[in-house]
């Protein structure tokens, strides 16, 4: 929406065609020698000795999978192992063309990409480097293990034993893995040679590898992301999100100095032509070649090119080019790499799906037959050298095998000594200092007419007289909200912040209203509506040392970021054994009046995953004190934000909104008002019904109700509700989500546990009902009401009172349950 | 004729805005249709068009000002 684009119906009404810009198919023919003479002898040796070792360490876990043994070790492995024999040439010839500061994403088949780049990074090295790199890790604990028992004559040497140990100790799930075994065989990393998460879910490190090339263009670095997937990842939704985010045009017609250009993301398909036991040419997707989907994206058509991937130094060249382009601010770009799998999917695949004669006809393809053939007749190598270095590989495997299995050398965590441990691992638990730096700005936050009109108001929301302020006269929860946000955005440039209107619209309600005015396009944008795209991006973008502030317009459409919440943003920190850091804030609004899509309360979905933590903050001094927070953890918050409450003022906090900044730690419930007789915890905007109805029944019956603010619900401190339960012997939980499953069952079953004898009654939880959110009109009988509260509380806790049941809800939980309803 | 600008309706549950930015002062010419200020509510910026043409004859609320919806904010004399 950005005035200075004007939409010219001159532009778009005149008849045309469009003229697609060709797409190159192996174009690739630099003769052997001329790569000799540019390379070097040793350089396409390498090439040979690492797809070497690629293959071998695949034959390894393939061989364990299929007899249990490899060599003379036999070993029973368990967990998977998707082999990517006969795609060695596209893993290796891509290292060979980037730098230890080029980042990889793979997937779950990147074995050989994994090892590829390693073996590249150790190449480049200096041995300076490389010993800082292995000391670093984990106190140094792998490298001395690898120098015990895997001794090597030089630095590079120890370190691809290093390499070898840490991805097979991995796979294998030992302490001394690269990942304390947290990762596996689908998720192994090691950052410091530019090899980050592989994934398995398909297609999914395309956001993130987007987000990572986000950061690295915003961070000024001369290095490229790479997005590793298979040509099944092309059937991803979220893939082409990912693509789209890196192409927006924005970074071309809006971006200023340094930051124009699309996002240096290498977006690097091996094209095996199966998906699992789908052929993708000709059965399951429309495109005849791979390399035609860069058409759809952009008019550069993503520098397209389909590449042979059984020849090494073909994708060696194409990378090299592509990187180039990116470099100079030409991105995004996408290779289709061509590289047959001569084994199946995984160990229990049949080839049911492809003939013998396919197979057959494409062995004559194999990269490392084929390569090795060539370096023979150019005399490189002699026949012997190639047997030479085969012999050198297996037994470096084997070396290696043997270390990694050896509980002495690669002992299993031990779980039974500490049971939380993997618990430990789920959170940094750690916040940033307040900060404090100077950034860039468009002009100075004074000059906001929102920030003038925010400086005139109230800080508390209830006059001298007792009446409530109206939203232009007192600080709202949306302006809590914006002060929390406002502050971080102007002092630390790391923090990034989008979502499809954020920009000029200032948020579809408006709580970034001010901030277009301040803020550069590459500290607050608009994003594509892609929310899978958002979230995956925001994901790479913190796992390469940034921090995002990213919006979902509706909590409601947290199903289209579904994996990219629970998969990736919820994991990495602890799949990575505690490495990497997530700081991630998303925000939410939970909608009203717009009816079943517009309208739920999913906290109960997130909260439910493990490495989230939630919070749903019902008043100005809350939200902006605990969004303070969650822009200052280092754990991925997500925030829900109810629409019904953006223009509430201050009501409860004496002395209202301070204008300072302030935190509120996460997982702190918040006594609202006092009372003896009966507890109600609310969830997010019940707070209100809740108050409401402690008023009546203190008027009416005389009950006292002490109403306590969830405020968060991970992390959660039962200790206050504990005491309060205590003192009162009944509980009330409300809350707008849907009860089957939600949290406030969970609350409830845990109060039943920890506060039994102190209960006269059991937990009540009063939430909505089973079925959809109905529309405005209709609103009052879904959402648990004073009304609803107060009959249920009095009705069921103190029938003594004898009091009439006013509200909606008598109807027969038993019975609806067996109506799944 | 004098033709007054009214703090537009802005939804139902605005009852009052802040004008933020007047871009014509006492005296200019305006054209029906050009834009005059921009108001904001809690949560929007909006532009306010003149309701008429002619000339600014009065302003009667100032920038940071907050004004009830329908309150006169400006009267326009026609020329």
């Amino acid at each position: 929406m950005p005035k200075a684009l004007a939409v010219e119906p001159a532009r778009f009404r005149r008849k045309g065609q469009l003229d697609l810009k060709p797409i190159p198919l192996h174009q690739y023919d630099r003769p052997l020698a001329t790569e000799r003479q540019r390379r070097g002898d040793a350089a396409l040796k390498a090439v040979l000795r690492h797809m070497l070792v690629v293959r071998e360490f695949e034959a390894m876990l393939g061989s364990f999978k299929a007899k249990g043994s490899y060599q003379d070790i036999a070993f029973a492995y368990r967990g998977p192992a998707h082999l990517s024999i006969g795609q060695e040439g596209a893993a290796v010839g891509q290292a060979l063309a980037l730098t230890p500061g080029d980042h990889i994403f793979g997937s779950h088949r990147s074995h050989g990409e994994f090892i590829a780049k390693g073996l590249s990074a150790i190449a480049q090295l200096s041995a300076h480097d490389l010993g800082t790199i292995m000391e670093g890790h984990r106190g140094g604990a792998l490298l001395h293990s690898v120098e015990r028992h895997l001794a090597a004559p030089t630095v590079p040497a120890l370190a691809e034993n290093f390499l070898l140990l840490g991805l097979l100790a991995e796979i294998f799930m030992r302490d001394n893995g690269f990942n304390r075994g947290m990762g596996g065989s689908m998720h192994a990393f090691f950052p410091p040679f530019g090899i980050y998460p592989n994934n398995a879910i398909v297609g999914a490190s395309a956001g993130i590898a987007t987000g990572a090339a986000l950061r690295k263009k915003l961070a000024g670095e001369a290095t490229i992301a790479v997005a590793n997937g298979g040509d099944g990842s092309t059937g991803c939704g979220p893939v082409f999100e990912a693509m789209n985010f890196a192409a927006m045009a924005q970074y071309d017609t809006l971006w200023t100095d340094q930051n124009k250009g699309g996002l240096p993301v290498l977006y690097f398909f091996s094209n095996n032509f199966y998906a699992m036991g789908g052929q993708t040419i000709g059965e399951t997707m429309g495109w005849d070649r791979l390399s035609r989907i860069g058409a759809a994206i952009n008019p550069q058509g993503m520098h397209a090119e389909t590449v042979d991937g059984t020849n090494p130094l073909a994708v060696a060249d194409a990378v090299q080019c592509q990187r180039a382009r990116l470099l100079a601010g030409e991105g995004p770009a996408l290779l289709d790499v061509e590289c047959y799998r001569s084994a199946g999917h995984s160990t229990t695949d049949a080839n049911v799906y492809r003939s013998r004669e396919e197979i057959a006809a494409w062995e004559v393809f194999d990269p490392i037959a084929s390569y090795a053939a060539k370096l023979v007749a150019e005399g490189v190598l002699g026949d012997s050298d190639v047997q030479a270095l085969r012999d050198e590989v297996a037994s470096l495997m084997a070396a290696v095998t043997r270390a990694a299995i050896d509980p002495k050398i690669s002992p299993m965590i031990d779980i039974a000594a500490d049971p939380t441990l993997i618990g430990r691992l789920m959170f940094a638990n750690a916040e940033i200092a307040t900060p404090t730096g100077t950034v860039p700005l468009l002009a100075q936050p004074e000059t906001s007419a929102r920030i003038r009109q925010d400086a005139k108001k109230a800080r508390f929301g209830v006059g001298a007289d007792g009446t409530k302020l109206s939203p232009m006269r007192a600080i709202t929860l949306r302006d809590g909200l914006f002060e929390a946000i406002l502050h971080h955005m102007t002092r630390d440039e790391r923090l990034i912040a989008y979502g499809e209107e954020c920009r000029e619209w200032g948020g579809a309600f408006g709580v970034y209203r001010g901030l277009s005015d301040i803020l550069p396009y590459q500290r607050l944008f608009n994003s594509p509506i892609s929310e899978a795209a958002i979230v995956a991006t925001a994901v790479g973008h913190g796992l390469e040392g940034g921090r995002a502030l990213i919006e979902l317009m509706y909590g409601d459409f947290i199903g289209r970021a579904g994996d990219e919440i629970f998969n990736q943003m919820a994991k990495w920190h602890a799949m990575s054994g505690g490495v990497l850091k997530l700081p991630v804030v998303l925000r939410c609004s939970v909608g009203s009046k717009y009816g079943a899509q517009h309208s739920q309360d999913w906290t109960a979905l997130v909260a439910h995953i493990p490495g989230l933590k939630v919070v749903y903050p019902a008043t100005p001094y809350d939200a902006k004190g605990l969004l303070a927070s969650a822009l200052s953890s280092e754990d991925p918050v997500i925030v829900f934000e109810s629409q019904r409450l953006y223009d509430t003022v201050e009501q409860f906090h004496a002395g209202g909104v301070p204008a300072d900044y302030y935190r509120i730690p996460l997982g702190e419930p918040d006594i609202k008002r006092d009372g003896d007789d009966v507890t109600i915890l609310t969830i997010g905007p019940s707070l209100y019904a809740g108050v409401a109805a402690a008023g009546e029944m203190a008027s009416a019956y005389g009950v006292s109700a002490e109403v306590i603010d969830a405020r968060s619900l991970v992390p959660f401190n039962y200790d206050p509700l504990i005491a309060s339960v205590k003192k009162t012997g009944r509980l009330a939980i409300v809350s707008e989500a849907s009860e089957r499953g939600s949290f406030a069952m969970t609350l409830a079953a845990n109060l039943t546990r920890f506060a039994f004898s102190s209960l006269k009654a059991p937990p009540r939880v009063i939430g909505t009902p089973n079925w959809i959110v109905p529309g405005a009109e209709m609103e009052t009988s879904y959402f648990p009401q004073a009304d609803d509260i107060v009959a249920i509380v009095m009705g069921e806790m103190f029938a003594e009172k004898n009091v009439n049941r006013r509200g909606l809800r008598n109807w027969d939980d038993r019975e609806l349950a067996r109506k799944a309803l | 004729m004098d033709t007054p600008v009214l703090m537009p309706q802005l939804g139902n549950e605005i009852s009052e805005a802040q004008i933020d930015a007047w871009f014509k002062a006492v005296g200019d010419r305006v054209e029906k249709g050009e834009m005059l200020l921009t108001i904001t509510t809690p949560k929007i910026a909006l532009e306010v068009e003149a309701p008429a043409s002619g000339t600014l004859k009065e302003i009667l609320v100032a920038p940071d000002e907050l004004a009830k919806v329908g309150a006169t904010l400006a009267i326009i004399a026609a020329s």
